[in-house]
């Protein structure tokens, strides 16, 4: 019973944290393979309407001149962007020793790799010819000619590709002795699954020496490559002379809007799984305070880079920058800007509340607001920028159609579906790190949390 | 080997596990196996101070991937560009400020590979077998040590293990 652990008089102890993980893996019910065939049927929508895309030709989408950059570029940033608060969590607070992130990296960091997964479709689905996708690879053609090294699309490839091995390496690494429990514990089909993925461990005092010291390193590593993703996805814009995108403020802006969407996603995910897979007392109110923060936290950091960049607009006085920044304000799709202002630097100042913090409602539809407000943040920059060049001749404003539509729709039905299936596969939630800090997962549980009559 | 005997202590905490690592140092008992559900503090340090292991050897293949990813990434940049010599406007054929993103890239990536293949080789994963004295819960939430000592010191090392706090004390042949 999900209510027994960790209340009342009983401490929480090892074997709890097991007890409450494997339910959450228990066989599952009706409704979670409905919601999962739901999720299957969004992503048939998706892909049905991107075969009539390769069949017909991109002509089927909004796409004209002069926006041949839109909503699938959009949807790239956007997904990459979601990816990076994984490694934040599990790694750049791993580095700090942060307790409360053991509660939260396991699902944080499986979401980086379905995130990831899901933008390096969107440069695929973008092209017109996707089965030429390859030429991106660093290998020489026919002439011996290799890929242009000072190209952004290129070190896009170097950059998503290793961050995608990092993050699925580290996701894996650090689930093998979470995945050796199950083993221990399961039986039939489920323990011959966990005996091939444990790999033979059984956490001697060698096999944690060595796993400590590469996990430590794998976080040392990620933690740059965090920082460098992002800001080469920025780069992609940064580096074009387009009015609208040519800003050095860019990197660090795109890696505080990427942790600021994608803790956000972690809390939009995290409120309804508690609830549904009964792990409040490992998820506590307390990781959940903490999680919000970080948005809080980045959501001032955005603010601050709005003004930024529209400062220097003003401040370098360049006509075409004015008048490309005076649309995004005033013109025909201010109101995009505008949703994007409100979502993402005025609904966020509620979580100076400390209610509003531990209220899981609130959360919830607080972290919604944040992830419709950072898509719109990119197609504001990206498709905006585009549909305003420096000829007014060309002015074409870009509104999607329903293949686009149905593509993004697809993304999320294919990020969750594939979510939907690791819950309930593999443990969600780090075991071994749970026990690990253990006291602090105690105190959080039996310790009357400063704000906890308002959750 | 004849005349040893396995014996297998089993712990409710990582301290009194650390503790009776500590009396096995003492009684010069130094073949012995450590299980833990999750990494443990101070039992590795209980465990270093018998065995003087010093740090994992992870991180020298670690160093060594980092080196070799960074001086590919330049091979492969700067290699490339010099294979196909175009001078553009005067331009450097070598152009190593954007060279350096892929170099980065490189070196993180092959510094990532190495840690996790020397993780798999230094720890001999995968293994196909049990280690001698593994029980379940040694995963689950008990802490196990598996000490291997001759027959004319078991009821010492059985005893010593007791008082450190051992829930349990069995035997097994070795």
């Amino acid at each position: 019973m999900a209510a027994a652990v960790g209340q009342g008089d009983f401490p929480i102890n090892y074997i709890d944290v097991d007890r409450t993980a494997q339910r959450v893996m228990n066989p599952a019910g009706l409704k979670y393979w409905l919601w999962v065939a739901f999720l299957a049927f969004l992503v048939a929508v998706g892909v049905s309407y991107w075969t009539r895309q390769i069949y017909v030709g991109l002509g089927v989408t909004g796409y004209g001149q002069p926006n041949y950059w839109a909503v699938y570029i959009t949807n790239f940033v956007f997904w990459v962007g979601i990816a990076h608060s994984g490694t934040l969590i599990s790694a750049v607070l791993y580095l700090f020793r942060t307790r409360w992130r053991t509660a939260v990296y396991r699902c944080a960091e499986t979401m980086t790799i379905f995130a990831v997964v899901t933008a390096g479709l969107f440069p695929i689905i973008h092209l017109g010819r996707p089965w030429y996708f390859y030429w991106l690879c660093p290998y020489p053609n026919e002439r011996f000619l290799q890929p242009n090294f000072r190209s952004p699309l290129t070190w896009d490839f170097f950059a998503i590709s290793t961050y995608l091995t990092t993050s699925a390496l580290f996701l894996s690494m650090g689930l093998i002795p979470d995945i050796a429990n199950q083993r221990d514990i399961s039986t039939g089909w489920r323990k011959k699954f966990y005996t091939i993925l444990a790999c033979g461990w059984q956490g001697t005092d060698r096999q944690w020496r060595n796993f400590s010291m590469a996990y430590l390193l794998l976080a040392g590593f990620a933690t740059p490559l965090v920082l460098s993703v992002h800001s080469v996805v920025s780069w992609d814009f940064a580096t074009m002379q387009t009015p609208g995108m040519h800003s050095t403020i860019f990197a660090p802006y795109f890696v505080a809007g990427a942790i600021f969407s994608g803790c956000a996603l972690v809390i939009t995910l995290m409120v309804p799984m508690r609830k549904w897979l009964h792990i409040e007392d490992l998820v506590t109110v307390w990781h959940m305070d903490n999680l919000s923060k970080v948005v809080l936290f980045t959501s001032l950091v955005i603010t601050y880079s709005y003004l930024t960049e529209a400062f220097v607009v003003w401040y370098s006085q360049d006509p075409i920058e004015m008048m490309t920044f005076h649309q995004r304000f005033f013109g025909s799709q201010a109101y995009l800007f505008g949703g994007m202002i409100l979502c993402n630097c005025l609904v966020p100042l509620l979580l100076f509340s400390p209610r509003i913090r531990t209220n899981m409602i609130w959360l919830f539809v607080i972290s919604i607001f944040v992830n419709i407000g950072m898509w719109l943040e990119r197609f504001v920059l990206i498709a905006g920028s585009l549909s305003v060049a420096q000829t007014p001749s060309q002015w074409r404003f870009y509104v999607p159609k329903i293949t686009e539509v149905a593509i993004t729709v697809g993304s999320f039905g294919w990020f969750l579906f594939n979510f939907s299936l690791f819950t309930k596969f593999l443990p969600i939630v780090s075991m071994t790190e749970l026990k690990e800090g253990i006291t602090w997962l105690r105190k959080s549980i039996r310790e009357p949390y400063p704000y906890r009559k308002a959750a | 080997m004849s005349g040893e005997i396995e014996i297998i202590g089993t712990f409710t905490s990582e301290d009194e596990c650390a503790a009776a690592i500590e009396g096995l140092h003492k009684a010069h008992v130094h073949d012995f196996n450590v299980f833990s559900p999750f990494m443990s503090e101070k039992i590795n340090e209980a465990v270093d101070e018998v065995r003087r292991w010093g740090r994992s050897p992870v991180r020298k293949f670690v160093l060594a991937g980092g080196f070799t990813g960074a001086f590919t990434g330049l091979i492969l940049t700067v290699g490339t560009s010099w294979e196909w010599n175009i001078n553009a406007g005067g331009r450097p054929i070598a152009a190593i400020a954007p060279y350096i993103i892929i170099i980065f890239e490189l070196m993180i990536l092959f510094g990532v590979l190495s840690a996790v293949s020397s993780f798999f080789l230094t720890s001999s994963l995968p293994a196909f077998e049990s280690a001698p004295g593994f029980r379940t819960r040694f995963g689950a939430d008990r802490f196990g040590l598996v000490a291997r000592v001759a027959e004319s010191d078991v009821s010492k090392v059985e005893a010593m293990l007791r008082d450190a706090g051992a829930e349990d004390v069995a035997r097994a042949a070795a």
